[in-house]
């Protein structure tokens, strides 16, 4: 009796879980590379890593069918290996991951430009090399809004509705999330399920704020500043 | 031994200077904004210089001819920030062991106890950067400077963020540090008082040049520019032309006091009849008079500027009623002398051997 309201909410589990964790460090490793790099691209790669949050899930499905279709540059190289992602549940990781990227790239970018220079200057005459400053001292004192950045990611993605759909379909147990199934409910006319469900995402999104907050006021006790 | 010869442009000047410090402390001594900090940043390594080459006990790490830049981490120089630049969320200890990654750890402990008496706050050592008073922040930054035995030392205004008290301490507490640390020292400051207490040669710093490299005696006693005076304490200066002068001695013209005065001058300076020259003198060594005599010029008593106490008030004298000059002097028992009549004149005397002049181009 509760398997139709425990299959969407297991296959948005593992997708967020999936997409939070590779999200996190693809947008730290954008962010930290963005700070140091002052080429002569670098505004443009910036409003192409922020491009999905202004453009339409609707346009970034669309784009992603286009690329991973059989016609498309990555549809055909995956034709190598015999596979294809399309409708199949790898691809509501992508579509997660593609809308929660610019939450956590920002986010953490904007938290590594905030640390002290003088501070990662102290660290380089000690003679520490990039690589050891980054994780003993930039992440460590950005980690509150690395961790804020990593809470927006993963809500962005658990709430990803759209793109998903296009790209992934709805295939109950396999690639229908939790906002799939409460649309695909409500079209069916079940709204007692899709009111369930609904329940279901804000519980879920409620206590990810209020770890949001926790993590807040944690990094506001050890803040021990300067 | 660190032999510097840098050019980098900033807004608004170029910094281009060269300056050798041999196993010493040297003060570099200049009003904000002349470059000082910029020079420490580019021996570190933290900003590249357009051109020149930097060497330390003869090893090149920077080489704009052989395109040599040695990262920071492997310059072996040590950074005291002048906001101390404390890793706020590692305690004292880690703070100090920062700079010693990858020694054995039974080597690093024995290390970071030995720096914490050193620098006498042993008890601490668990503590975080917040926790500490800002002198102690500064000692904690010195020893984590020194923790990983650099060979040159740069202190980028260490002690401008302590009251003068504090100030007093950390400065000889840096010197008893210097006991420890063997290596090249320098310092930036723009106190002259604090240049000169610690260092041993001082580089006098104006808009990007080194306008003067002496040894701090004859910074003190023989400025060579207008800056280098007003920066060595000379806050009188007047200016003049030479109207005869012998082998030490010069009368000089000053149109403002409509008068000449007598100068004695080092045999080294040549001087010619007809020379633009700056006169100075301290204001401690200005009297006051109540009878005009030899090298004296007619004063009134104008305000006191600043000081609470007695001992270290400034006086502006004004020449005439016309305001045409001004001059300040340190000289609390004279003026509480003649208090009440030096509203009218009084006589204000320079003496020969405590003017400096300096030649005008």
């Amino acid at each position: 009796m509760l398997e139709p309201f425990i299959m969407p909410l297991s296959v948005s589990i593992k997708t967020v879980l999936a997409a939070t964790v590779i999200t996190f460090f693809l947008g730290i490793a954008a962010a930290r590379w963005m700070v140091d790099y002052k080429g002569r691209f670098s505004s443009l790669i910036d409003v192409l890593f922020l491009l999905p949050i202004v453009l339409p899930p609707t346009v970034i499905g669309f784009g992603l069918l286009l690329l991973f279709g059989s016609r498309g540059p990555l549809g055909k190289l995956l034709a190598l290996f015999d596979t294809t992602i399309i409708f199949s549940w790898p691809a509501t990781v992508v579509t997660a991951v593609i809308v929660a990227f610019p939450l956590m790239y920002m986010t953490a970018r904007g938290g590594f430009e905030q640390v002290d220079p003088n501070l990662e200057n102290a660290a380089r005459t000690l003679g520490a090399g990039e690589w050891r400053l980054f994780w003993t001292v930039t992440l460590p004192l950005s980690w509150p809004t690395v961790m804020a950045a990593t809470v927006l990611a993963f809500t962005r993605a658990l709430g990803e509705f759209g793109a998903t759909l296009m790209l992934a379909g709805n295939l109950p147990g396999r690639t229908t999330t939790l906002p799939v199934a409460i649309y695909f409910r409500l079209q069916a006319g079940q709204m007692h399920e899709a009111l369930v469900l609904t329940l279901v995402v804000f519980i879920f999104a409620l206590a990810s704020l209020a770890l949001l907050a926790y993590w807040k006021a944690q990094a506001r006790r050890n803040g021990r500043g300067q | 031994m660190l032999e510097v010869n840098i050019k980098r442009a900033l807004p608004g000047f170029t910094l281009d200077i060269s300056l050798t410090v041999n196993e010493e402390i040297v003060s570099i001594l200049g009003p904000s904004g002349s470059g000082k900090t910029m020079t420490l940043f580019c021996i570190a390594g933290l900003v590249r210089p357009d051109a020149g080459l930097i060497k330390l006990n003869n090893r090149i790490i920077y080489s704009s001819a052989d395109q040599i830049f040695i990262a920071p981490r492997n310059r072996k120089i040590g950074f005291v920030f002048q906001n101390y630049a404390l890793f706020p969320h590692l305690t004292v200890a880690e703070n100090i062991a920062y700079g010693l990654a990858g020694q054995p750890k039974p080597t690093v402990s024995k290390k970071v106890a030995e720096l914490l008496e050193v620098i006498n706050i042993p008890a601490l050592k668990d503590r975080y950067p917040a926790e500490l008073s800002s002198g102690q922040q500064q000692r904690v930054a010195l020893a984590r400077a020194i923790a990983p035995e650099p060979e040159a030392l740069l202190l980028d205004e260490p002690f401008s963020a302590l009251d003068t008290y504090r100030k007093e301490r950390m400065e000889y507490e840096l010197l008893s540090l210097y006991r420890y640390y063997r290596g090249d020292i320098l310092f930036v400051t723009h106190d002259l008082e604090q240049g000169f207490k610690l260092g041993k040669q001082i580089a006098v710093y104006d808009n990007g040049k080194i306008v003067q490299y002496a040894d701090k005696y004859t910074v003190i006693s023989n400025p060579v520019n207008r800056t280098a005076a007003r920066l060595s304490g000379f806050k009188n200066l007047i200016e003049g032309r030479v109207v005869a002068c012998s082998v030490d001695e010069a009368t000089v013209f000053i149109p403002e006091f409509e008068q000449t005065l007598m100068v004695n001058f080092p045999k080294s300076l040549k001087l010619n009849t007809d020379q633009p020259v700056i006169i100075g003198i301290r204001p401690e060594h200005l009297t006051a008079v109540s009878q005009p005599k030899h090298n004296s010029v007619g004063c009134r008593l104008d305000r006191k500027v600043r000081g609470v106490t007695t001992l270290h008030s400034y006086y502006y004298a004004l020449a005439d009623q016309q305001n045409r000059y001004s001059l300040e002097c340190l000289d609390p028992q004279t003026f509480l002398d003649h208090q009440d009549h030096l509203q009218d004149t009084c006589y204000i005397h320079f003496n020969p051997q405590h003017l400096v002049i300096i030649p005008l181009d």
